[in-house]
Protein backbone atom coordinates (compact mmCIF):
# COMPACT_ATOMS: atom_id res chain seq x y z
CA UNK A 1 0.00 0.00 0.00
CA UNK A 2 1.25 3.52 -0.97
CA UNK A 3 2.68 5.84 2.04
CA UNK A 4 0.12 8.50 1.07
CA UNK A 5 -2.07 6.12 1.78
CA UNK A 6 -0.33 5.10 5.17
CA UNK A 7 0.03 8.42 6.26
CA UNK A 8 -3.76 9.43 5.48
CA UNK A 9 -4.45 6.99 7.61
CA UNK A 10 -1.79 7.63 10.84
CA UNK A 11 -3.20 10.86 11.43
CA UNK A 12 -6.75 10.46 10.68
CA UNK A 13 -6.32 7.53 13.19
CA UNK A 14 -4.49 10.04 15.96
CA UNK A 15 -6.96 12.49 15.41
CA UNK A 16 -9.49 10.13 16.20
CA UNK A 17 -7.94 7.96 18.72
CA UNK A 18 -10.75 8.50 21.57
CA UNK A 19 -12.95 6.32 19.71
CA UNK A 20 -10.79 3.79 20.01
CA UNK A 21 -9.71 4.32 23.71
CA UNK A 22 -13.44 4.59 24.58
CA UNK A 23 -14.01 0.84 23.25
CA UNK A 24 -10.93 0.04 24.95
CA UNK A 25 -12.38 1.69 28.23
CA UNK A 26 -15.59 -0.67 27.85
CA UNK A 27 -14.30 -3.98 27.07
CA UNK A 28 -11.24 -4.23 29.01
CA UNK A 29 -10.19 -4.43 32.94
CA UNK A 30 -6.73 -3.48 32.98
CA UNK A 31 -3.76 -1.27 30.74
CA UNK A 32 -2.37 -4.14 29.61
CA UNK A 33 -5.41 -5.37 27.92
CA UNK A 34 -6.67 -1.63 26.92
CA UNK A 35 -3.38 -1.28 24.64
CA UNK A 36 -3.67 -5.43 23.51
CA UNK A 37 -6.90 -4.25 22.42
CA UNK A 38 -6.28 -0.70 21.05
CA UNK A 39 -3.40 -2.47 18.91
CA UNK A 40 -5.79 -5.15 17.19
CA UNK A 41 -8.33 -2.20 16.54
CA UNK A 42 -5.93 -0.13 14.51
CA UNK A 43 -4.99 -3.17 12.70
CA UNK A 44 -8.52 -4.41 11.81
CA UNK A 45 -8.69 -0.19 11.22
CA UNK A 46 -5.64 -0.39 8.55
CA UNK A 47 -6.65 -3.36 7.16
CA UNK A 48 -10.60 -2.17 6.30
CA UNK A 49 -8.76 1.38 5.21
CA UNK A 50 -8.78 0.65 1.32
CA UNK A 51 -12.08 -0.15 1.33
CA UNK A 52 -13.20 3.29 2.86
CA UNK A 53 -14.24 5.21 0.54
CA UNK A 54 -15.04 8.95 2.17
CA UNK A 55 -18.68 8.98 1.96
CA UNK A 56 -18.73 8.92 5.65
CA UNK A 57 -17.38 10.39 8.34
CA UNK A 58 -13.31 8.57 9.37
CA UNK A 59 -14.99 8.29 12.59
CA UNK A 60 -18.16 6.83 12.22
CA UNK A 61 -16.35 4.40 9.85
CA UNK A 62 -14.42 4.02 12.85
CA UNK A 63 -16.99 2.83 15.12
CA UNK A 64 -18.13 0.10 12.97
CA UNK A 65 -14.77 -2.02 12.80
CA UNK A 66 -13.20 -0.51 15.86
CA UNK A 67 -16.84 -1.96 17.74
CA UNK A 68 -16.24 -5.53 15.71
CA UNK A 69 -13.57 -5.95 16.47
CA UNK A 70 -14.25 -5.71 20.23
CA UNK A 71 -17.06 -8.28 20.32
CA UNK A 72 -16.55 -10.27 17.76
CA UNK A 73 -12.69 -10.89 16.67
CA UNK A 74 -11.11 -9.99 19.83
CA UNK A 75 -9.68 -12.68 22.17
CA UNK A 76 -9.72 -11.89 25.24
CA UNK A 77 -6.73 -12.88 27.56
CA UNK A 78 -7.24 -14.77 30.89
CA UNK A 79 -6.04 -12.18 32.90
CA UNK A 80 -8.53 -10.04 32.00
CA UNK A 81 -11.57 -11.67 33.20
CA UNK A 82 -10.60 -11.09 36.69
CA UNK A 83 -12.98 -8.97 38.32
CA UNK A 84 -12.88 -4.74 37.93
CA UNK A 85 -10.17 -3.16 39.76
CA UNK A 86 -12.49 -0.26 39.84
CA UNK A 87 -10.26 2.15 42.03
CA UNK A 88 -8.01 2.11 39.35
CA UNK A 89 -10.31 4.00 37.38
CA UNK A 90 -10.91 7.67 39.18
CA UNK A 91 -9.51 9.08 36.36
CA UNK A 92 -12.66 8.79 34.16
CA UNK A 93 -14.18 11.36 36.63
CA UNK A 94 -13.13 15.20 36.26
CA UNK A 95 -12.05 16.29 39.29
CA UNK A 96 -12.90 20.21 37.80
CA UNK A 97 -16.42 20.40 38.99
CA UNK A 98 -16.05 18.04 42.01
CA UNK A 99 -19.76 17.22 43.34
CA UNK A 100 -19.50 14.38 46.03
CA UNK A 101 -22.65 12.61 45.33
CA UNK A 102 -22.48 13.03 41.71
CA UNK A 103 -19.37 11.79 41.93
CA UNK A 104 -20.63 8.43 43.83
CA UNK A 105 -23.86 8.05 41.62
CA UNK A 106 -21.10 8.03 38.71
CA UNK A 107 -18.72 5.57 39.76
CA UNK A 108 -21.98 2.97 40.61
CA UNK A 109 -23.12 4.03 36.78
CA UNK A 110 -19.66 3.31 35.73
CA UNK A 111 -19.43 -0.29 37.79
CA UNK A 112 -22.93 -0.94 36.73
CA UNK A 113 -22.15 -0.32 33.00
CA UNK A 114 -18.78 -2.87 33.14
CA UNK A 115 -21.64 -5.69 34.32
CA UNK A 116 -23.38 -5.81 30.87
CA UNK A 117 -22.45 -8.34 28.63
CA UNK A 118 -20.53 -7.61 25.67
CA UNK A 119 -23.69 -6.46 22.90
CA UNK A 120 -25.59 -4.48 25.76
CA UNK A 121 -22.23 -2.53 26.14
CA UNK A 122 -22.33 -1.79 22.69
CA UNK A 123 -25.86 -0.51 23.06
CA UNK A 124 -25.12 1.51 25.79
CA UNK A 125 -21.81 2.74 23.88
CA UNK A 126 -23.83 4.12 21.26
CA UNK A 127 -26.24 5.54 23.29
CA UNK A 128 -23.98 7.42 25.27
CA UNK A 129 -22.18 8.70 22.23
CA UNK A 130 -25.24 10.08 20.88
CA UNK A 131 -26.25 7.64 18.06
CA UNK A 132 -29.47 7.39 16.82
CA UNK A 133 -31.00 4.15 16.75
CA UNK A 134 -31.16 3.47 13.16
CA UNK A 135 -27.51 3.45 13.26
CA UNK A 136 -26.91 1.65 16.05
CA UNK A 137 -29.24 -0.89 14.17
CA UNK A 138 -27.29 -0.78 11.40
CA UNK A 139 -24.08 -1.58 13.18
CA UNK A 140 -25.49 -4.30 14.87
CA UNK A 141 -27.17 -6.12 12.20
CA UNK A 142 -30.40 -6.16 14.28
CA UNK A 143 -33.87 -4.12 13.24
CA UNK A 144 -34.59 -0.41 14.69
CA UNK A 145 -37.64 -1.93 16.86
CA UNK A 146 -35.45 -3.88 18.37
CA UNK A 147 -32.56 -1.92 19.31
CA UNK A 148 -34.97 0.21 20.52
CA UNK A 149 -36.67 -2.13 22.82
CA UNK A 150 -33.31 -3.77 23.96
CA UNK A 151 -31.90 -0.17 24.69
CA UNK A 152 -34.90 0.00 27.40
CA UNK A 153 -34.19 -3.40 28.50
CA UNK A 154 -30.28 -2.46 29.37
CA UNK A 155 -31.88 0.88 31.09
CA UNK A 156 -33.86 -1.51 33.31
CA UNK A 157 -31.00 -3.65 34.13
CA UNK A 158 -28.91 -0.95 34.82
CA UNK A 159 -31.85 0.16 37.24
CA UNK A 160 -31.87 -3.02 38.58
CA UNK A 161 -28.12 -3.34 39.43
CA UNK A 162 -28.13 0.43 41.04
CA UNK A 163 -31.21 -0.80 42.81
CA UNK A 164 -31.50 -4.21 43.59
CA UNK A 165 -34.28 -3.76 46.03
CA UNK A 166 -35.90 -1.76 43.92
CA UNK A 167 -36.80 0.73 46.94
CA UNK B 1 -33.03 7.92 33.96
CA UNK B 2 -31.11 10.54 35.37
CA UNK B 3 -28.03 8.20 36.30
CA UNK B 4 -27.95 7.77 32.95
CA UNK B 5 -27.75 11.24 31.67
CA UNK B 6 -25.21 11.85 34.37
CA UNK B 7 -22.92 9.13 32.53
CA UNK B 8 -23.37 10.51 29.38
CA UNK B 9 -22.27 13.76 30.42
CA UNK B 10 -19.69 12.76 31.99
CA UNK B 11 -18.48 10.36 28.91
CA UNK B 12 -18.53 13.06 26.69
CA UNK B 13 -17.18 15.65 28.49
CA UNK B 14 -13.81 12.90 29.92
CA UNK B 15 -12.03 12.47 25.88
CA UNK B 16 -8.51 14.03 27.26
CA UNK B 17 -7.79 11.52 30.03
CA UNK B 18 -6.68 8.91 27.50
CA UNK B 19 -2.79 8.74 27.18
CA UNK B 20 -2.67 9.66 23.27
CA UNK B 21 -0.77 7.38 21.29
CA UNK B 22 1.47 8.96 18.81
CA UNK B 23 2.03 8.82 15.00
CA UNK B 24 5.25 7.15 14.97
CA UNK B 25 3.20 4.67 17.28
CA UNK B 26 0.33 4.34 14.98
CA UNK B 27 3.15 3.64 12.14
CA UNK B 28 4.67 0.29 14.33
CA UNK B 29 1.00 -0.86 15.39
CA UNK B 30 -0.03 -1.25 11.61
CA UNK B 31 3.03 -3.19 10.78
CA UNK B 32 2.35 -5.59 13.48
CA UNK B 33 0.96 -9.00 13.00
CA UNK B 34 -3.17 -9.55 13.81
CA UNK B 35 -4.22 -12.12 16.42
CA UNK B 36 -8.01 -11.67 15.86
CA UNK B 37 -10.02 -15.20 15.78
CA UNK B 38 -10.22 -14.91 12.05
CA UNK B 39 -6.19 -14.89 11.63
CA UNK B 40 -6.42 -18.27 13.86
CA UNK B 41 -9.46 -19.96 11.73
CA UNK B 42 -7.32 -19.03 9.09
CA UNK B 43 -4.21 -20.85 9.84
CA UNK B 44 -6.08 -24.02 11.13
CA UNK B 45 -8.02 -24.55 8.11
CA UNK B 46 -5.43 -23.89 6.17
CA UNK B 47 -3.27 -26.75 8.41
CA UNK B 48 -6.53 -28.90 8.06
CA UNK B 49 -6.89 -28.83 4.10
CA UNK B 50 -3.22 -29.39 3.98
CA UNK B 51 -3.25 -32.54 6.73
CA UNK B 52 -6.37 -33.36 5.11
CA UNK B 53 -5.56 -33.70 0.95
CA UNK B 54 -2.19 -35.10 2.23
CA UNK B 55 -4.00 -37.66 3.72
CA UNK B 56 -5.93 -38.22 0.79
CA UNK B 57 -3.18 -38.49 -1.79
CA UNK B 58 -1.41 -41.35 0.53
CA UNK B 59 -4.41 -43.52 0.57
CA UNK B 60 -3.39 -44.78 -3.03
CA UNK B 61 -4.74 -48.65 -2.89
CA UNK B 62 -3.27 -48.86 -6.56
CA UNK B 63 -0.51 -51.39 -5.85
CA UNK B 64 -2.59 -53.56 -3.67
CA UNK B 65 -5.51 -53.70 -5.77
CA UNK B 66 -2.63 -55.08 -8.53
CA UNK B 67 -1.46 -57.72 -6.63
CA UNK B 68 -5.05 -59.22 -6.26
CA UNK B 69 -5.29 -59.31 -10.42
CA UNK B 70 -8.64 -57.57 -10.15
CA UNK B 71 -7.61 -54.03 -12.28
CA UNK B 72 -11.65 -53.71 -12.61
CA UNK B 73 -11.80 -52.07 -9.03
CA UNK B 74 -8.62 -49.64 -10.12
CA UNK B 75 -10.88 -47.92 -12.54
CA UNK B 76 -13.76 -47.91 -10.07
CA UNK B 77 -11.40 -46.29 -7.08
CA UNK B 78 -9.73 -44.07 -10.12
CA UNK B 79 -13.87 -42.37 -10.22
CA UNK B 80 -13.77 -41.74 -6.47
CA UNK B 81 -10.49 -40.63 -7.12
CA UNK B 82 -11.13 -37.86 -9.31
CA UNK B 83 -14.31 -37.17 -7.31
CA UNK B 84 -12.21 -36.53 -4.09
CA UNK B 85 -10.38 -34.14 -5.73
CA UNK B 86 -13.41 -31.88 -7.16
CA UNK B 87 -14.83 -32.25 -3.99
CA UNK B 88 -11.22 -30.84 -2.34
CA UNK B 89 -11.36 -27.88 -5.25
CA UNK B 90 -14.86 -26.92 -4.43
CA UNK B 91 -14.37 -26.82 -1.12
CA UNK B 92 -10.97 -24.25 -1.19
CA UNK B 93 -12.86 -22.17 -3.92
CA UNK B 94 -15.88 -22.13 -1.32
CA UNK B 95 -13.59 -21.71 1.95
CA UNK B 96 -11.85 -18.85 -0.09
CA UNK B 97 -15.05 -17.12 -0.91
CA UNK B 98 -16.39 -17.25 2.64
CA UNK B 99 -12.69 -15.87 3.85
CA UNK B 100 -12.36 -13.07 1.74
CA UNK B 101 -16.27 -11.97 2.74
CA UNK B 102 -15.21 -11.32 6.29
CA UNK B 103 -15.61 -7.69 6.50
CA UNK B 104 -14.77 -5.55 10.37
CA UNK B 105 -17.17 -3.05 7.98
CA UNK B 106 -20.05 -5.60 7.90
CA UNK B 107 -22.63 -5.39 10.62
CA UNK B 108 -21.70 -7.16 13.86
CA UNK B 109 -24.38 -9.98 13.10
CA UNK B 110 -23.31 -10.33 9.33
CA UNK B 111 -19.61 -10.36 10.06
CA UNK B 112 -20.34 -13.39 12.79
CA UNK B 113 -22.35 -14.96 10.72
CA UNK B 114 -19.35 -14.66 8.06
CA UNK B 115 -17.06 -16.08 10.28
CA UNK B 116 -19.26 -18.68 11.75
CA UNK B 117 -19.72 -19.76 7.93
CA UNK B 118 -16.29 -19.83 7.13
CA UNK B 119 -15.39 -22.24 10.40
CA UNK B 120 -18.55 -24.69 8.42
CA UNK B 121 -17.06 -24.81 5.67
CA UNK B 122 -14.00 -26.05 6.83
CA UNK B 123 -15.87 -28.04 9.68
CA UNK B 124 -17.54 -29.59 6.63
CA UNK B 125 -15.14 -30.69 4.56
CA UNK B 126 -13.16 -32.58 7.88
CA UNK B 127 -16.24 -34.43 8.20
CA UNK B 128 -16.22 -35.45 4.66
CA UNK B 129 -12.58 -36.60 4.77
CA UNK B 130 -13.51 -38.81 7.71
CA UNK B 131 -16.19 -40.32 6.17
CA UNK B 132 -14.60 -40.80 3.30
CA UNK B 133 -11.69 -43.03 5.16
CA UNK B 134 -14.21 -45.08 6.67
CA UNK B 135 -15.64 -45.83 3.90
CA UNK B 136 -12.07 -46.29 2.31
CA UNK B 137 -12.15 -48.70 5.38
CA UNK B 138 -15.07 -50.83 4.77
CA UNK B 139 -14.11 -51.41 1.05
CA UNK B 140 -11.27 -51.84 2.04
CA UNK B 141 -12.20 -55.11 4.15
CA UNK B 142 -14.73 -55.65 1.98
CA UNK B 143 -12.45 -56.48 -0.69
CA UNK B 144 -9.89 -57.99 0.69
CA UNK B 145 -13.05 -60.71 2.38
CA UNK B 146 -14.10 -60.98 -1.32
CA UNK B 147 -10.81 -61.27 -3.09
CA UNK B 148 -7.62 -61.91 -1.20
CA UNK B 149 -7.09 -65.12 -1.97
CA UNK B 150 -5.34 -65.66 1.93
CA UNK B 151 -8.75 -64.80 3.03
CA UNK B 152 -10.73 -66.58 0.97
CA UNK B 153 -9.96 -70.07 2.44
CA UNK B 154 -11.45 -68.37 5.83
CA UNK B 155 -14.32 -66.93 4.36
CA UNK B 156 -16.62 -69.65 4.38
CA UNK B 157 -15.34 -70.66 8.03
CA UNK B 158 -16.31 -66.57 9.11
CA UNK B 159 -19.47 -67.10 7.65
CA UNK B 160 -20.86 -70.05 9.74
CA UNK B 161 -19.88 -68.82 12.91
CA UNK B 162 -22.24 -65.88 14.18
CA UNK B 163 -19.72 -65.48 17.08
CA UNK B 164 -16.16 -64.83 14.72
CA UNK B 165 -18.70 -62.57 12.67
CA UNK B 166 -20.22 -60.58 15.43
CA UNK B 167 -16.68 -59.86 16.79
CA UNK B 168 -14.96 -58.56 13.59
CA UNK B 169 -18.11 -56.58 12.71
CA UNK B 170 -18.09 -55.12 16.41
CA UNK B 171 -14.43 -54.38 15.95
CA UNK B 172 -14.99 -52.52 12.97
CA UNK B 173 -17.69 -50.49 14.53
CA UNK B 174 -15.99 -50.02 17.96
CA UNK B 175 -12.70 -48.54 15.74
CA UNK B 176 -15.23 -46.17 13.53
CA UNK B 177 -17.05 -44.68 16.88
CA UNK B 178 -13.79 -44.31 18.60
CA UNK B 179 -12.27 -42.33 15.44
CA UNK B 180 -15.09 -40.00 15.12
CA UNK B 181 -15.60 -39.74 19.24
CA UNK B 182 -11.95 -38.60 19.48
CA UNK B 183 -12.56 -36.02 16.21
CA UNK B 184 -15.63 -34.60 18.09
CA UNK B 185 -14.12 -33.83 20.58
CA UNK B 186 -10.49 -32.58 19.42
CA UNK B 187 -12.82 -30.01 17.89
CA UNK B 188 -15.40 -28.96 20.28
CA UNK B 189 -12.04 -28.44 22.66
CA UNK B 190 -10.40 -26.37 19.70
CA UNK B 191 -12.85 -24.18 18.40
CA UNK B 192 -15.04 -24.20 21.63
CA UNK B 193 -11.62 -21.91 23.09
CA UNK B 194 -11.40 -20.20 19.93
CA UNK B 195 -14.98 -19.39 19.69
CA UNK B 196 -16.51 -19.49 22.89
CA UNK B 197 -16.99 -15.55 22.94
CA UNK B 198 -17.88 -14.87 19.36
CA UNK B 199 -20.80 -18.11 20.12
CA UNK B 200 -22.26 -16.11 23.48
CA UNK B 201 -22.54 -12.69 21.47
CA UNK B 202 -23.94 -14.29 18.43
CA UNK B 203 -26.70 -15.80 20.65
CA UNK B 204 -27.32 -12.50 22.20
CA UNK B 205 -27.48 -10.68 19.12
CA UNK B 206 -29.77 -13.03 17.94
CA UNK B 207 -32.08 -12.98 20.43
CA UNK B 208 -32.84 -9.14 20.25
CA UNK B 209 -33.83 -9.88 16.61
CA UNK B 210 -36.38 -12.49 18.25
Amino acid sequence: MSDNLEHSFVKQLRENQNIIHKICRLYTNDDDAHKDLFQEITIQLWKAFPKFRGDSKFSTWAYRVALNTAITLYRKSKRSIATIEFEGRQHFLNDVEYNYEEEEQLKLMYKAVYQLNDIEKALIFMYLEDKDYQEIAETLGISEVNARVKMNRIKGKLKKILNPLGI
Amino acid sequence: MKELDLLKKDWQKNTDSFVQVSETEIYKMIHKKSSSIVKWILIISILEVLLWTALSLFFNSDDYLKKLKHEELISYLKILTYFNYGVILTFIYLFYKNYVSISTTASTKQLMTDILKTRKTVQFYVWYNLGMIVLSFIIGFVIAFSYSPEIGSMRDKIFNDVKIMAIIFGVLFLTIAVFFGAFWLFYRLLYGILLRRLYANYKELKKIDL
